[in-house]
C-alpha cells in the first residue's frame, strides 16, 4: 500500500502550482449538492444549497459566523443528515447515515475542535476506527511516516498527542484524514487555531493535497486565506448560497459585501490582511478620534497623571519551568490605547491571565494607578476598575449556560442582593438596561448566553466589563476572534469610546491590521519578551512585522 | 514468622487476591471505556448465586461456572442498557442494580434452598503442576490450586493483551478519554462501551462463581460483602492501569490475609485498620500523595452522540 | 457547533408533567412486578399487602418508624442536591452517617453533657455529629482543590474508611465498645442516657416520630429557598456550570466547593447523629446499614428540587417499614422488597432521559 501511494502522487506533485490556473473543468464533480435544507425544530440553518466540488480543486466556504457553514460540512460528513435535497459523491447518489458511512465512501473532515485523543500516541490515534484485530503499530508507523512525507509534513508516529502543540496537532488532523486517501477533504476553518507563521505551510499542504487529485473544501472567515488558496469561492449568508465565484474574476471587495450583505462602513477595521494593504491610505487619515485628540507624541509639557497599567518585569513559568513570559516591562497611560502585537504563542495568553487574576506571576510586579496588584485575586482586580475582555471568551468570560442577566451580574452579585436572596427584579432590570444601551441583538434577560451569536456573547461581556464604575483600564484579549465584520466595528467602537472616558486599553490582539487600525502604541511581544514599542502607524507595519517574526530591530 | 506460616499466607493471599483481581481487571475494561460499574457488587453476587444454583442443578461446578458467567453478563447487559443505550446516571444504576442484586439473590436462595440451607455444591478439582508444585514450602501453596485458578489467570492475561495490542483496546481508551473524537473516526462510542461492560460481566461472572462454588462451596445472602468496591478501590490504587491493578489486588488480599494470620487478640494491628489500609492507600493515590492517578477523562460521563 | 443536541443539562428540568407521570409509572410497574413474583411463590397477595400497610403506616408507631426513616434519607438527599448545584457529586452519605454517629455517641456517651440544661445534652451531641459529618464532607473537598481528585471517588473510598471507623471504634475498649462487665461482650457501645436522645414530637412513646422530623422539615425549607433564590444558590450553580468563568467573575471558587462539600456532610452527619440519638440509641458496627446509598439515591431521583426529596424519601421510608412488616407477619421475604426499591431506582434513572426528551418538547 505504501509503495503504490509514492509513484501514484510523485508525478503529480511536479507539477506543482502551475495546475492551479487550468481550463474549466468538465469532469463529473467529485461532490455535487443539489438542493440542500437542514432545519433545527424551527430554525432553518440552510436552505436550497446547491454545490460541485471537482478533482484538484480548493473550493473555499466563506461566510460569517452562524451562516450555515459548518451545517454544511457536517451534512457531508454524515453527521446530521439534511431535512431536504440531494447529494451525489462521484456521481452516484450519497447520504452518509453517520461519519462512518462517510469515512468509507471517501470523505475525511478536519474538524473545528481538535479530534485526536490527547492521552493516546500519534500511531493509535490513526490507527483508531481503522483497524481490527490485532494492531501492527511499526508497520503502521512507517506508513504515518511515507504518507506524511508524501505532502512534505514530518510526523513522529510514538509521540503522544497532549506533548504536541497546536500547529503539529492540526497537521497530525490533517495526516489523520489524508491516512484514507480521502477523495473530498473538509477542512473547517483550520487555520483559526493556527499561529499565522503556520498558515502559509498549512496552505500549500492544502494546494499539495488538490495538485494530488483530491478536492477540498476549506471553510475560513478569513480573507487572506481565500485569496491565496481558492480555485473558487462559496459564499454562504443566512444559510444560502449567494454566489459562487472563480477566483480568477474574484474582487475581494465585492465576496466581503455579499458576504455580509451591505456596505462596509467608513472606517474600514482590516477584514483581510491583503484588504488592509489596499485601504492603507484611508486608515490613516481615519484614525480614532481619541488617538488624534491626544495625539501621538508624549505631551511633555503637562504634569504626568500616573500611568494606569504599569508592568514591572514580570515573568511568569509555567507548570513545566519553561519562561512564557520574561521580564515583561509596558505602561499603559490613560487615555490610550496600547496594542500588544505577535504571533500566538509568545506569551500573550499568560499575559492575559495573569492581568485577569487566573495566574500569578513568578516574579516581577504589576500595578493599577498606584495600587500593586501581583497578587490581587480577580474580584480585587475587578474592584480596582479594571474590565477583562479575556480571550476564551466562552470558558473565562461567561457562563455560558446561564442566563444574560445572570452573567451581566455575577461580578457584582452582592449589589442584587438582600439578606442572602438576589433580587430578580433589580437584576433583570439592570439587565435590560445594559442590552439596551450595548446593541444586544435577540437578547433578554432571561436568554440563554450560548444561544447568542458570537459578536453578541462578546457585547455581554463588554457590557459588563465597560460599565465598572470607575473605569481605569481595560485589558482586552483577542476581543474580534471569530467575529464577523459587523461585529469587530462595534466591539472596537466600544473599546475607543472607553478609551474616550479616560481608561487605558491594553489591547491584545494577533491581528496587525486591526492593532495598528485601532492603537496609539504598539509594543511587540515575542517569545515572552516585549522586543519594541513604535507607534501605530502604517508606517511602521513592516517593521513591527519583522519583529513579529523574531527579527529584532 | 516462620517460613510454613509465610507459605500459608502467600496461599492465603492469593485467595483473596485473585477474585478482587479478576473483577478488577474486567471492571478496568469499561472504566477504560468511560463506564464505572458501581453495579460490579451485584455482577458478583449474582455470579455467586447462579454459579452455586447450576452447579447444584448439573453437578458439575464447570457448568456451575458457565452459569456463572452467564448471570454476570445478563446483569451486565441490564447495565448496559441503562447507562450507555438509555445514557441514565451510571452511579444510580449501578446502586439500584447492586440493591436489586442484593434483593434477588436472597430470595430466590430462599425459594430454592431455604432461607437456613448450608448444602455444599461439588468443588473444582486441583491442578498441580507437575515439578512445581512438589516444591518445598511455596510449591504447593502456589502450584497447587483449583484448576479454575488458572483459568482466572489466564482471562487477565487475555485482557491485557486485548487492551494493549488490539484495536478494541485502543477504541476502549479513545472511547474512555475522548468519545467525540473516537465517534469522529467512525468508532461506535456506545458498541465499544456496551461490549466493555459485557466483558466486565463475564469476568465478575468468574470471580462470582470463586467466591461461591470455588471456595466455601455454598450461597449465603450478600456473601461478596463489598468485594466489588473493593476491586474498584484497587483500580484506582493502580491508576487504571492493568498490572498495577492486579498488584493493588494483591495488596488488599495481604491486608485480609493478615487479619487471619492474628487472631483478635494477638493482633499487634487492629483488625480494623489493616482492612482500612486498601481504602486508606487508594485515597492517598487519588490524592497524588501516592503517585499521581489520573482517572480517564470521560469516566461516568455518558455520551450524547454528535447527532 | 451541533448545538441541537450535544447539550444535555444534567439535572434542573422541572417539567411538571413527565417529571411525575413517569417515576410514578416506574414506581407501579416495579410494584407489578413485585406482586407477580408473590403470586409465582404461592404467597397471599392479600395478606401481604395488608401487612406492609399495617407495618408503613398501619398505626401511629409504623407512621412514626416510617418517617424517622425518611427523615435521615431526607437529610442525606437534601445534602446531596446541594453539592450537585455546584456540579459536585456526594456519594459519600454513608461515611457521613458513620461519622455523624460516631462522635454523636461519643459526646453523647464521654462528653460529659447528660446532666446540662437547656437541651444541650441532645445539641451538643448532634452538633458534633454534624461537625464530624462536615469534616469528612470538607476532607474530599480539599482534596479535590488541593489534588484535583475526583470528589466521587475521594467521597465512595471515604465510605469505606468511616464504615471501618465505626467497626474500630465498637471493636476497641480503648474507643467506644462498652466495658467487658455489661451484659456480655458483644461489640458495640454502651446505650446513650436518656437526656441525650431526641424529644418526641408528640410526648407520647406510643408514637417514636422525633423532632428530627420537624428538623428536617425546616431544612428542607431553607435549602429550596438557598437553591432558587439566594446568591449562595446561584453562585454555587455559577461554578458548577463554569468553575474558570465563575473565578473571574470573582467567587471564591474553592472556598465554596469546600464549603458546599461540607454542608453536604454536615447534612449526612446530622442524618447518622438523628439515627442514633433518636433511635438506635447504641453505636454498632454496620450502624449505618446502608441509609447513606439509599439517601444518595433519594438525591439523584429528586433532580435537583428539596420538594423531590422529601416525596422521594418519605416514600422510601414507608417501603422499608413495610417491607420488614410484612416479612414478620406474612411470611413474604422482604428481599422482595428490596427488589421493587431497586427496580424502582433502575426505572426511574433509566426513565431520565424519557423525562428529558419529553420535557424539551413541552
Amino acid at each position: 500500500m505504501t509503495g503504490q501511494t509514492a509513484t501514484a502522487v510523485d508525478p503529480l506533485q511536479t507539477t506543482g502550482r502551475a495546475s492551479r490556473v487550468r481550463a474549466p473543468d468538465v469532469r463529473e464533480p467529485v461532490l455535487d449538492l443539489a438542493g440542500i435544507t437542514k432545519s433545527f425544530g424551527a430554525l432553518t440553518a440552510l436552505s436550497e444549497a446547491a454545490l460541485e466540488v471537482h478533482a484538484g480543486e480548493v473550493l473555499c466556504l466563506l461566510g460569517e459566523n452562524g451562516a450555515g457553514k459548518s451545517t454544511l460540512c457536517n451534512l457531508i460528513y454524515g453527521v446530521f443528515r439534511p431535512t431536504g435535497g440531494e447529494m451525489r459523491l462521484g456521481g452516484a447518489a450519497y447520504a452518509p447515515a453517520d461519519p462512518k458511512a462517510a469515512l468509507e465512501a471517501g470523505v475525511g473532515m478536519v474538524h473545528q475542535h481538535f479530534s485526536v485523543v490527547p492521552s493516546m500516541t500519534v500511531v493509535d490515534n490513526l490507527l483508531l476506527g481503522r483497524s481490527r484485530g490485532i494492531l501492527h503499530r511499526r508497520l503502521f508507523a512507517e506508513e504515518i511516516r511515507a504518507r506524511a512525507a508524501e505532502f512534505g509534513l514530518e510526523v513522529d508516529p510514538w509521540r503522544v498527542v497532549k506533548d504536541m502543540s497546536v500547529g503539529e496537532r492540526q497537521r497530525l488532523e490533517i495526516v489523520k484524514c489524508l491516512m484514507r486517501r480521502p477523495r473530498l477533504l473538509l477542512l473547517d476553518e483550520p487555520t483559526a487555531v493556527l499561529p499565522p507563521e503556520e498558515i502559509g505551510s498549512f496552505l500549500d499542504v492544502c494546494r499539495r493535497i488538490a495538485d494530488g487529485g483530491g478536492a477540498l473544501i476549506l471553510v475560513t472567515h478569513k480573507l487572506a486565506e481565500v485569496a491565496k488558496i481558492a480555485d473558487r469561492t462559496a459564499i454562504l449568508r443566512a444559510g444560502r448560497i449567494v454566489d459562487t465565484v472563480p477566483m480568477a474574476s474574484a474582487d475581494m471587495k465585492a465576496i466581503v459585501q455579499a458576504m455580509i450583505g451591505r456596505e462596509l462602513g467608513g472606517a474600514t477595521v482590516a477584514v483581510g490582511l491583503d484588504l488592509a494593504e489596499h485601504a492603507e491610505a484611508a486608515e490613516t487619515d481615519e484614525l480614532p478620534a481619541s488617538a488624534e485628540a491626544s495625539g501621538k507624541i508624549p505631551a511633555a509639557t503637562k504634569s504626568r497623571p500616573p500611568d494606569v497599567l504599569q508592568i514591572d518585569a514580570l515573568t511568569y513559568r509555567d507548570r513545566n519551568g519553561a519562561v512564557r513570559l520574561d521580564e515583561i516591562t509596558v505602561e499603559v497611560r490613560p487615555g490610550k490605547i496600547l496594542g500588544i502585537a505577535g504571533v500566538e504563542g509568545n506569551g500573550q495568553s499568560e499575559l492575559g491571565l495573569i492581568l485577569a487574576g487566573l495566574e500569578r506571576p513568578s516574579a516581577g510586579r504589576w500595578f493599577v494607578g498606584d495600587r500593586e496588584m501581583t497578587r490581587a485575586s480577580p474580584a480585587e482586580i475587578t474592584a480596582a476598575g479594571v474590565g477583562i475582555v479575556p480571550e476564551d471568551r466562552h470558558a473565562v468570560g461567561a457562563v455560558v449556560e446561564m442566563s444574560v442577566a445572570e452573567n451581566l451580574c455575577l461580578q457584582n452579585l452582592a449589589q442584587y442582593t438582600r439578606f442572602g436572596l438576589v433580587r430578580r427584579g433589580a437584576m433583570t432590570a439592570a439587565a435590560k438596561d445594559l442590552i439596551a444601551r450595548y446593541d444586544v441583538r435577540g437578547a433578554g434577560p432571561e436568554t440563554r448566553f450560548a444561544s447568542l451569536s458570537g459578536g453578541n456573547q462578546q457585547k455581554v461581556v463588554l457590557a459588563r466589563e465597560l460599565t465598572l464604575d470607575p473605569l481605569v483600564l481595560l485589558v482586552a484579549a483577542q476581543p474580534t476572534r471569530g467575529l464577523d465584520v459587523g461585529a469587530v466595528e462595534t466591539v472596537y467602537g466600544h473599546i475607543r469610546s472607553a478609551c474616550g472616558r479616560g481608561a487605558g486599553v491594553l489591547l491584545i490582539s494577533s491581528e496587525l491590521d486591526e492593532l495598528i487600525a485601532v492603537s496609539d502604541r504598539i509594543a511587540v511581544i515575542y517569545r515572552g519578551r516585549i522586543v519594541g514599542e513604535m507607534p501605530a502607524t502604517q508606517k511602521n507595519r513592516e517593521a513591527i512585522g519583522a519583529l513579529m517574526s523574531g527579527h529584532a530591530a | 514468622m516462620n517460613l510454613e506460616t509465610l507459605a500459608v499466607y502467600i496461599a492465603s493471599t492469593l485467595h483473596f487476591a485473585l477474585p478482587l483481581m479478576l473483577a478488577a481487571s474486567g471492571e478496568l475494561v469499561s472504566e477504560a471505556a468511560g463506564v464505572l460499574n458501581l453495579s460490579l457488587e451485584g455482577m458478583m453476587l449474582f455470579a455467586a448465586f447462579f454459579s452455586v444454583w447450576g452447579t447444584s442443578v448439573t453437578g458439575d461446578p464447570w457448568i456451575g461456572l458457565l452459569w456463572g458467567i452467564a448471570s454476570g453478563i445478563v446483569f451486565a447487559i441490564l447495565q448496559a442498557v441503562l447507562s450507555v443505550r438509555l445514557r441514565a446516571n451510571q452511579l444510580v444504576v449501578g446502586i439500584g442494580l447492586n440493591i436489586l442484586a442484593l434483593g434477588a439473590t436472597t430470595f430466590l436462595n430462599r425459594e430454592i434452598f431455604g432461607a437456613l440451607s448450608r448444602q455444599l455444591v461439588p468443588g473444582f478439582g486441583h491442578l498441580h503442576i507437575p515439578g512445581l508444585s512438589t516444591l518445598p514450602l511455596l510449591g504447593p501453596s502456589l502450584f497447587q490450586q483449583d484448576l479454575v485458578v488458572y483459568v482466572g489467570l489466564a482471562l487477565i492475561v487475555a485482557i491485557w493483551f486485548v487492551l494493549r495490542f488490539t484495536a478494541y483496546g485502543v477504541a476502549c481508551r479513545a472511547v474512555g478519554d475522548d468519545p467525540r473524537s473516537a465517534d469522529w473516526a467512525g468508532i461506535s462510542v456506545t458498541r465499544v462501551r456496551s461490549i466493555a461492560i459485557l466483558v466486565t460481566g463475564a469476568m465478575a461472572g468468574v470471580a462470582g462463581t470463586l467466591i461461591s462454588v470455588g471456595d466455601i462451596r455454598t450461597f449465603t445472602e450478600g456473601m461478596t460483602n463489598g468485594a466489588g468496591y473493593l476491586a474498584i478501590a484497587a483500580i484506582i490504587f493502580g491508576g487504571w492501569r492493568l498490572w498495577p491493578t492486579v498488584g493493588a489486588c494483591l495488596l488488599f488480599g495481604g491486608a485480609m490475609a493478615l487479619q487471619f494470620q492474628f487472631s483478635a487478640a494477638t493482633s499487634p494491628v487492629p483488625t480494623a485498620a489493616l482492612l482500612m489500609l486498601p481504602y486508606v492507600l487508594a485515597l492517598l493515590s487519588v490524592a497524588g500523595l501516592v503517585g499521581r492517578q489520573v482517572p480517564p477523562a470521560a469516566l461516568t460521563i455518558p455520551f450524547f452522540g454528535s447527532r | 457547533m451541533s448545538g441541537a443536541a450535544s447539550s444535555a443539562p444534567a439535572s434542573g428540568l422541572r417539567i411538571p408533567a413527565p417529571g411525575v407521570v413517569i417515576p410514578l409509572a416506574a414506581i407501579a410497574a416495579s410494584f407489578v412486578v413485585g406482586f407477580a413474583l408473590m403470586a409465582l411463590t404461592g404467597s397471599n397477595i392479600g395478606a401481604a399487602i395488608g401487612a406492609f400497610a399495617q407495618g408503613a403506616f398501619g398505626s401511629a408507631y409504623a407512621i412514626g418508624t416510617s418517617l424517622n426513616r425518611a427523615v435521615a434519607l431526607g437529610l442525606v438527599g437534601l445534602g446531596f442536591i446541594l453539592a450537585e448545584r455546584a456540579n459536585l457529586i456526594n456519594v459519600g452519605g454513608e461515611g457521613q452517617i458513620a461519622m455523624g454517629g460516631i462522635f454523636s455517641t461519643a459526646v453523647a456517651l464521654y462528653g460529659g453533657v447528660k446532666g446540662l440544661p437547656y437541651g444541650l445534652a441532645v445539641l451538643l451531641p448532634l452538633l458534633a455529629g454534624t461537625l464530624a459529618g462536615a469534616a469528612w464532607g470538607a476532607l474530599a473537598g480539599v482534596m479535590k482543590i488541593r489534588f484535583g481528585t475526583n470528589e466521587v471517588i475521594s467521597t465512595l473510598l471515604l465510605n469505606f474508611i468511616a464504615i471501618l471507623l465505626v467497626y474500630w471504634s465498637v471493636q476497641s475498649v480503648h474507643l467506644l465498645r462498652q466495658p467487658a462487665s455489661f451484659a456480655g461482650t458483644l461489640p458495640q457501645s454502651l446505650q446513650v442516657p436518656p437526656s441525650t436522645t431526641l424529644p418526641l414530637l408528640t410526648g407520647n412513646p406510643a408514637d417514636p416520630l422525633h423532632i428530627g422530623a420537624a428538623v428536617a422539615v425546616v431544612l428542607a425549607i431553607v435549602t429550596a429557598l438557598v437553591l432558587r433564590r439566594s446568591a449562595f444558590g446561584l453562585r454555587l450553580k455559577a461554578i458548577g456550570l463554569s468553575p474558570t468563568a465563575s473565578h473571574r467573575a470573582g467567587i471564591r471558587t474553592d472556598a465554596l466547593m469546600v464549603s458546599v462539600l461540607a454542608l453536604s456532610g454536615a447534612f449526612g452527619g446530622l442524618a447518622g447523629a438523628m439515627m442514633l440519638l433518636g433511635d438506635q440509641g447504641y453505636l454498632t458496627a454496620g450502624f449505618s446499614s446502608g441509609y447513606g446509598f439509599d439517601g444518595l439515591v433519594v438525591g439523584l431521583l429528586a433532580r435537583g428540587s428539596a420538594a423531590g426529596v422529601a416525596a422521594v424519601a418519605i416514600f422510601f421510608g414507608f417501603l422499608r417499614s413495610g417491607g420488614i412488616s410484612m416479612q414478620i407477619s406474612a411470611h413474604v421475604p422482604a428481599a422482595l422488597v428490596t427488589i421493587v426499591q431497586g427496580m424502582i431506582v433502575v426505572a426511574i434513572a433509566g426513565s431520565a432521559i424519557l423525562i428529558e426528551r419529553m420535557g424539551r418538547r413541552a
